[in-house]
């Protein structure tokens, strides 16, 4: 059973589409990977699953639940959590502040029974932060703030988590701890679902992989086929429209 | 019936004011995302100007009507985007609202300056004498005068938006704000535009009301909230519907005087438009969350641990100590209402400083606070303050329901409306302070010691602040303050956690209302009794803005804040010609928080980390002095000094 079900999912912006009927799924105890150029809709996918964009159509499903008409806090509250590609990050906290609102929040809504103090200190040593513990995360560079927003985001113990490009920004240690997390995240049974503009990571740690490109959805396969893919190469190789592609960035990015 | 179709056509006439008003602020809110609370203090300064070429140059109308809207406005519009707005693009809501707020009380103190306010002054109407008789009432040649302008400004701008290309492109930002891009406009462009435009209005409807009313500076700036209500209508983008709510509004407001009886109605008559932007902000539709948050470059002020806030109160109380048996007794009381200033701007470090939620009904609270005080206890006991907290922090979180739903600036809008509705019902009823509106508020005895003396007063004062100052530091470390902190710096990152904001918006609300009416109790208690016109609106914009400038996001800055508040008075003493300096001074120390959101106290961190590494950790320097306004400057120059051999 798949924790996350996406079903014919749209959304227009004025009169430009910028996802037009998406499919797609993520199963606990795997990485699926979400690729596509710049303006493909990924982070607009996010933002619909996560409630933050009301789709024009389509639904959206967790654990088999219909949740397209509910809030963004009472998706949460269902176990998904999130990062974003332009950061959000509480910028004038702490790190540990960051991730102890996340842990607090957690024990608020939930019945686990965790101290918020002792899962904010694992996740601290987990993510790799214990340095920049006690530093407002304004002072980060954006590498250790997307770090911390991981850390945040793993601190409700979600069943499903929703990484928005977590990679860029991260030298080539910190690409290897990340993927090491997730690889570990996965096993331990969450659905992590990536969107990632870092290739060899995406192939390295996903089982799956979903590519939009403007806004469809144009192949869905394992990290082999999709290199194979002669649509997906077509995409990537810069045939479609420059323009259209740089328009649909920005409406993405005004949305945001 | 006839009756019916006179007033319908009085209050289309006065709804087309509220409309005109309105449209100017949606054509600069659209197309920069800048809610200008400046709008009515533009209009005030193009109809005195107008008044001055008009009334006593003898000017001819119709030049001085070309010359104030054509060339005087848009400039002032042009010059407020390149020189102010331009910068707060990205700024976050709370920076903006203060921006422009500061530009409301500059314009204002500027206006008072150039003229006078003791000076009487009277704009007559167009056409005066003229009217025609409708039935049974007579409609004025400037009432028609109002409707044809109207008329005119909507066809105006329906062809400026459909049929030239700067309006198309300053459209497509009232239309879709994410295409706007897209369209190939230059942003910079439309924008500076606009906020000519958008000027240029406001003078049309400051020209066209300042007769009816009357030229005065104050409520000509004000009456333009009445025009908010009609934004709102429209949702602050839409043009079409912001004239049908400007004439809901003027329509509204006439059957009232039509039907009313005429008791009633002298009560609730200039409520009206406030409660009609109340009803208005109640049924907007909840605000989209969005991601997208403000990025301050600037590093927030480190939090006090417990054991340094605890010794930087001791501190606090022991400096006003030692300086208070040698200061005179007016400094005393000027020492005591910048401590009292000092703990109110607290109230705003916990809202704005660190929850992000703006309210200009500060003062409003503090009245509530000296009138539980006052009214029930007469001032000598303990259960008063509790009364006053409790009291204010309950109407505070009426105050704050209908805007829940909303975002930042329609809290600070339903806050604006509020105070104004409590300023005229409530404080200036004579039921409320008695008839002559003196109600006298005592200084308590606390377990046996008298508080009453002025000098025993200010330090019982300095220890309210130093107390609440460690309690707003512990509740900032705690659980509590860090969702707070959370709230202001991503709405949305909250809500993908999990976190509904709804009631620790409407807890933290009503917490800063209380805390304002415990401050309250004091105000009342150091000036003996408290009136009618203690607890206006623009005192709770200064307060406001001051608190912003030395730093809303610390303890220091509250305490810094309040102190130069309480200086004012003194200043005025040495600077008489500068008449306002209460609204010139906050106005253009406001114009800095554009770069540094943090306040001047912040630049001094590193000082303070040189002193922690000193005294090994722990001791953090004291937080300011408690003194008079000498001693203050006294010691800021010291700081500065330190500072410089710091660098």
């Amino acid at each position: 059973m798949s924790v996350l079900r996406v079903e014919a999912v749209e959304v227009r912006f004025g009169g430009v589409t910028a996802l037009g009927g998406v499919d797609l799924q993520a199963d606990a105890g795997r990485v699926t990977g979400l690729i596509g150029p710049n303006g493909a809709g990924k982070t607009t996918l996010f933002n619909v699953i996560t409630g933050l964009q009301t789709p024009t159509a389509g639904r959206v499903y967790l654990d088999e639940q219909d949740v397209t008409h509910k809030k963004p806090h009472q998706r949460a509250r269902l176990r998904v959590a999130r990062t974003f590609q332009r950061l959000e990050v509480f910028g004038s906290l702490t790190t540990r502040e960051n991730i102890m609102v996340a842990a607090e929040a957690c024990q608020s809504w939930s019945n686990d029974n965790e101290n918020p103090k002792v899962v904010t200190e694992e996740i601290i040593d987990r993510v790799g932060l214990r340095d920049v513990a006690e530093s407002p995360v304004d002072a980060l560079s954006t590498g250790l703030a997307r770090l911390v927003e991981l850390g945040r985001s793993m601190a409700t113990r979600p069943r499903l988590l929703l990484l928005d490009e977590p990679g860029s920004g991260l030298d080539n240690n910190e690409t290897d701890g990340l993927a090491r997390i997730l690889v570990e995240l996965a096993g331990e049974g969450m659905a992590v679902l990536l969107v990632e503009h870092d290739m060899e990571l995406v192939m390295r740690v996903c089982s799956e992989i979903f590519v939009l490109d403007f806004g469809r959805l144009i192949a869905r396969g394992n990290p082999t086929e999709i290199q194979a893919d002669e649509a997906v190469h077509a995409a990537y190789l810069g045939t479609e429209d420059d323009a259209k592609d740089t328009a649909l960035e920005q409406v993405e990015e005004a949305v945001l | 019936m006839t009756t019916f179709l006179a007033y319908t056509i009085v209050g289309i006439a006065t709804g087309c004011i509220y409309a005109l008003t309105a449209s100017g602020l949606v054509v600069t809110y659209t197309t920069s995302g800048i809610f200008n609370f400046a709008h009515g203090a533009i209009g005030m300064v193009m109809a005195f100007t107008f008044w001055e070429l008009t009334v006593k140059d003898g000017w001819p109308q119709w030049l001085a009507l070309i010359v104030v809207l054509g060339l005087f406005a848009p400039l002032l519009g042009y010059l407020i985007d390149r020189l102010l707005m331009r910068n707060l693009h990205g700024a976050s809501t709370s920076t903006q609202i203060v921006m422009t707020l500061g530009l409301l009380l500059l314009l204002i103190g500027v206006a008072t300056v150039r003229w006078n306010p003791g000076e009487a002054r009277v704009l007559p109407e167009f056409f005066i004498g003229h009217h025609i008789r409708l039935f049974t009432i007579n409609v004025t040649y400037h009432q028609l005068t109002m409707i044809a302008v109207a008329v005119l400004v909507a066809a105006f701008l329906r062809l400026l938006f459909t049929r030239t290309q700067i309006g198309i492109a300053m459209r497509a930002v009232v239309d879709d704000p994410e295409l706007a891009s897209l369209t190939g406009a230059d942003p910079d462009r439309v924008r500076a535009v606009s906020w000519a435009l958008g000027a240029s209005l406001a003078g049309l409807a400051g020209i066209l009301l300042a007769p009816l009313v009357s030229l005065d500076i104050i409520l000509l700036t004000l009456l333009v909230i009445n025009g908010y209500a009609a934004a709102m209508v429209g949702r602050l983008k839409s043009l079409p519907l912001t004239f049908v709510g400007g004439l809901a509004l003027g329509l509204a407001e006439t059957y009232a005087i039509w039907k009313l009886p005429t008791g009633l109605l002298n009560k609730i008559r200039p409520s009206l438009p406030i409660i009609f932007l109340y009803l208005v902000l109640l049924v907007l539709p909840q605000a989209k969350l969005r991601a997208g948050r403000a990025v301050s470059l600037r590093r927030p002020p480190r939090v006090a641990g417990l054991g340094e806030s605890i010794i930087g109160g001791v501190a606090l109380v022991g400096v006003a100590a030692l300086i208070a048996p040698h200061m005179s007794r007016s400094d005393l009381t000027l020492a005591g209402q910048g401590m009292v200033f000092a703990l109110i701007m607290l109230s705003l470090v916990l809202l704005t400083g660190y929850a992000g939620q703006t309210s200009l009904a500060q003062m409003t609270f503090v009245g509530i606070g000296a009138f539980a005080m006052g009214k029930y206890f007469g001032g000598a006991s303990l259960l008063g303050i509790l009364l006053a907290a409790v009291l204010a922090g309950a109407i505070g979180a009426v105050a704050a329901l209908p805007a829940l739903r909303l975002q930042g600036l329609y809290l600070a809008l339903s806050t604006l409306a509020f105070a104004e509705a409590m300023s005229t019902m409530f404080f200036k009823n004579a039921a409320v302070f008695g008839y002559g509106g003196r109600l006298a508020v005592g200084r308590p005895s606390v377990l046996g010691v008298s508080f009453h003396g002025d000098h025993a007063y200010f330090l019982l004062i300095t220890g309210v602040f130093a107390l609440a100052g460690i309690g707003v530091l512990a509740l900032r470390r705690g659980k509590f303050g860090r969702k707070l902190v959370a709230m202001k710096d991503s709405p949305a990152a909250c809500a993908t956690l999990g976190i509904d904001l709804t009631f620790t918006k409407l807890a933290v609300f009503a917490l800063s209302a209380s805390l304002a009416g415990v401050a309250g109790v004091f105000f009342g208690g150091l000036r003996g009794q408290v009136g009618p016109n203690d607890f206006e609106m623009l005192q709770s914009l200064v307060l406001l803005l001051l608190v912003t400038i030395s730093g809303i996001s610390s303890v220091t800055g509250a305490l810094m804040g309040g102190l130069t508040f309480g200086l004012i008075p003194r200043l005025q003493q040495t600077f008489k010609s500068v008449r306002s300096l209460t609204y010139i001074g906050p106005g253009l120390g406001i114009l800095g928080v554009g770069r540094n959101p943090y306040g001047y106290t912040s630049e001094f961190a590193p000082l303070g980390a040189r002193i922690r590494r000193r005294f090994g950790r722990g001791a953090e320097p004291p937080a300011g002095p408690a003194g008079d306004g000498s001693a203050a400057s006294a010691n800021l120059e010291e700081v500065d000094d330190l500072v410089g051999v710091a660098g």
